[in-house]
């Protein structure tokens, strides 16, 4: 079976001040549809950095990463947006919601970029904050909203164009613990309904719910 | 989409400072100069047209040169002028008419105003032919001296009481019965004036032989290039001077354009400026957009927002701050309008000013499309910055 992920020997270095920053060194893996992977590692071990190739934010230095048959690298800017658009659900430490926009109108967004009409993006939008629990909250602003509201609003944003994959990244490095472990409890129950999943955690509890654990290390797979 | 995009551009526009709005003054001046020049100019255009048709294209003008109008004082043309071009064929009629200020008395109170004289016994067919109306009274008759015709606001607004048929006035010692009152005809010059006998102006103003126009009715429009030309040459050899200046309205009219011409190439300069100015301004005010929303393009983009969205939302942003600037420039620019106008009228010249919803629909695109110009450039950054670096922008 094509695995759903695969990363060649990729790198990604970074140039600061005339040195090389090797943020990824050489990382090769495979990810499968329907894994839940707990993707750790210490601070500045490249975990982000993994993730951005991976959501087609980035582009490697050296090395591939193919999506299905797809090598990354061959392809135009406006073709990467079209994959994060569709096949890629991203959720951040830090929300990245745009503050201008009602809970609603930014779960809404990905689906204007798809040319989904607005009748249907404002009725899918509304289902997806239903399912996260925020049904009532649809007319805030995410600056009148608590944390963990804000990720979960992030969550229905990732969920409504149906992506594959869904990349978390520490989504709950900005919450209390108790409201860290409901967003997980949610990526578990869309590990259940068929998502892969990567998630971005140093909780070492975690692992043991996941179908595949990658330690990074210095850019690196730990033993890889 | 482009509504969509529009949507968006409208939430980030309400979420800007005040302050970026400011940098749209420079449209607003710009589209306003040129709302009120078109309206304007336009306006004085038909006005001046409305006019000549009154007065008539069939009349030629004859007039000492240097004189400017009715009021200032003209060098010399005589009674022997008026009979060197009446011995000239192709006239209806040719008409002598004097031009004075005058000191107007009503019981005790005092004013100054335009008196015109003309021949008795031309009123009846002068008035017609420039479609003159009286609202009051009839026309002065022939040999009759001593009667005036007054303007409306003669009538209404010179003397603490209103005037009326059979009221007496004093002109200059001269006692005068009103016999007649001009309809309203929208300009103060008009209005003001007292129209009385040439024979009664001679007396009171003490001017046997001088004649400040000389009206020349033609018979038929197109002999007037010909007659004109015979008036020229027949008063050079008659005076043997060329004291004198031989107008027709369609020469008058050509002059009046030159004028508007120029005033406009002036206006448009000024306005061009503005435009330039206000345009550079949003470009300022959307670089400095694109930089305060560098973590939301990198959101967008992290969505699923192609180059080509991103670049379309914020130019659609930039052209709607111009359309902004526009709708604030065609308000203030109609408003200046309007205010020519009444200025114009109270200084005693008919302008009367109409707005053309095309001009206004015009400037409010225009204002759109250079809104959006001046994103183009900031757009083009916006669309261009890489989704990982936008994101980690703070
Ligand atoms: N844009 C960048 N420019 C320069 N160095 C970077 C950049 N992004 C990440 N790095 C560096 O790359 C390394 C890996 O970073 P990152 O992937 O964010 O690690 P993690 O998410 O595991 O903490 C760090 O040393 C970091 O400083
Ligand atoms: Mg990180």
């Amino acid at each position: 079976m094509t695995p759903l992920i695969k990363l060649e020997n990729a790198h990604k270095i970074y140039h600061l001040e005339g040195v090389d920053v090797p943020a990824v060194n050489g990382l090769s893996f495979t990810i499968h549809q329907g894994d839940f992977v707990a993707l750790m590692g210490p601070s500045g071990s490249g975990k982000s950095t993994a993730m951005n190739l991976v959501g087609c934010l980035d582009v490697t230095t050296i090395g591939a990463i193919y999506l299905g048959n797809q090598n990354t690298k061959n392809l135009s800017e406006s073709d990467l947006a079209q994959i994060r658009g569709k096949k890629i659900g991203f959720i951040f430490q830090t929300f990245n919601l745009i503050p201008s926009l009602t809970a609603l109108e930014n779960v809404a967004l990905p689906m204007l970029f798809q040319q989904v009409s607005r009748r249907q993006r404002l009725q899918k939008a509304r289902k997806l904050l239903e399912m996260v629990g925020l049904a009532n909250r649809w007319q805030h602003l995410p600056n009148q909203l608590s944390g963990g509201q804000r990720q979960r609003v992030a969550i229905a944003r990732a969920l409504v164009n149906d992506p594959e994959i869904i990349l978390a990244d520490e989504p709950t490095g900005n919450l209390d613990t108790k409201t860290g472990n409901e967003i997980i409890k949610l990526l578990q129950e869309l590990h259940k309904q068929g998502k892969t999943i990567i998630l971005v955690t140093h909780n070492p509890e975690l692992t043991k719910q996941a179908t595949k654990v990658i330690q990074l290390r210095d850019g690196k797979v730990v033993g890889g | 989409m482009i509504l969509d995009y529009l949507i968006l551009a409208l939430h980030s526009l309400r979420h800007r400072k005040l302050r970026s709005w400011l940098t749209v003054v420079g449209i607003i001046i710009g589209v306003a100069a040129i709302i009120s020049l078109i309206t304007v100019s336009r306006s004085l255009e038909s006005t001046i047209q409305e006019q000549f048709e009154q007065f008539g294209a069939n009349r030629i003008l004859i007039s000492a040169k240097g004189f400017q109008g009715p009021g200032t004082l003209s060098q010399s043309l005589t009674t022997k002028d008026v009979e060197t071009i009446e011995k000239i064929s192709g006239f209806e009629y040719v008409l002598p008419a004097l031009f004075r200020n005058g000191e107007v008395k009503h019981r005790g109170e005092t004013s100054f105003t335009l008196i015109s004289g003309l021949p008795a016994d031309s009123f009846e067919q002068f008035y017609a032919d420039m479609g003159v109306e009286l609202d009051q009274g009839r026309t002065i008759q022939e040999k009759e001296k001593y009667t005036a015709i007054i303007g409306s606001r003669v009538a209404k607004e010179m003397f603490s009481r209103d005037l009326s048929v059979g009221s007496k006035i004093i002109v200059n010692k001269g006692e005068f019965r009103v016999v007649g009152i001009v309809e309203e005809i929208g300009n103060a010059q008009d209005d003001n004036q007292i129209t009385i006998s040439l024979e009664t102006a001679r007396e009171i103003f003490n001017e046997p032989e001088r004649v400040d126009t000389i009206i020349a009715q033609v018979k038929s429009t197109s002999d007037i290039p010909l007659l004109q030309e015979k008036i020229e040459r027949e008063l050079e050899r008659k005076r043997r001077d060329t004291n004198f200046q031989v107008l027709t309205a369609s020469q008058i009219l050509e002059q009046i354009n030159q004028v508007l011409g120029v005033m406009q190439v002036v206006l448009v300069g000024i306005a061009a400026i503005s435009l330039l100015v206000g345009a550079i301004g949003i470009m300022n005010s959307m670089y400095t957009s694109v930089l305060e929303r560098t973590k939301d393009i990198g959101i967008m983009k992290a969505i699923g927002a192609r180059n080509s969205a991103i670049s379309q939302i914020f130019l659609i942003e930039s052209g709607l701050i111009g359309l902004g600037g526009g709708i604030m420039g065609v308000l203030l620019g109609t408003g200046l309008a309007f205010l020519l106008g009444s200025f114009s009228q109270q200084a005693g010249f008919l302008l009367i000013i109409k707005i053309e919803p095309m001009v206004l629909i015009l400037g409010l695109l225009f204002a759109f499309v250079i809104g959006m110009v001046s994103g183009i450039l900031p757009a083009y950054q916006a669309s261009r910055l890489k989704p990982v670096d936008a994101l980690r922008y703070e």
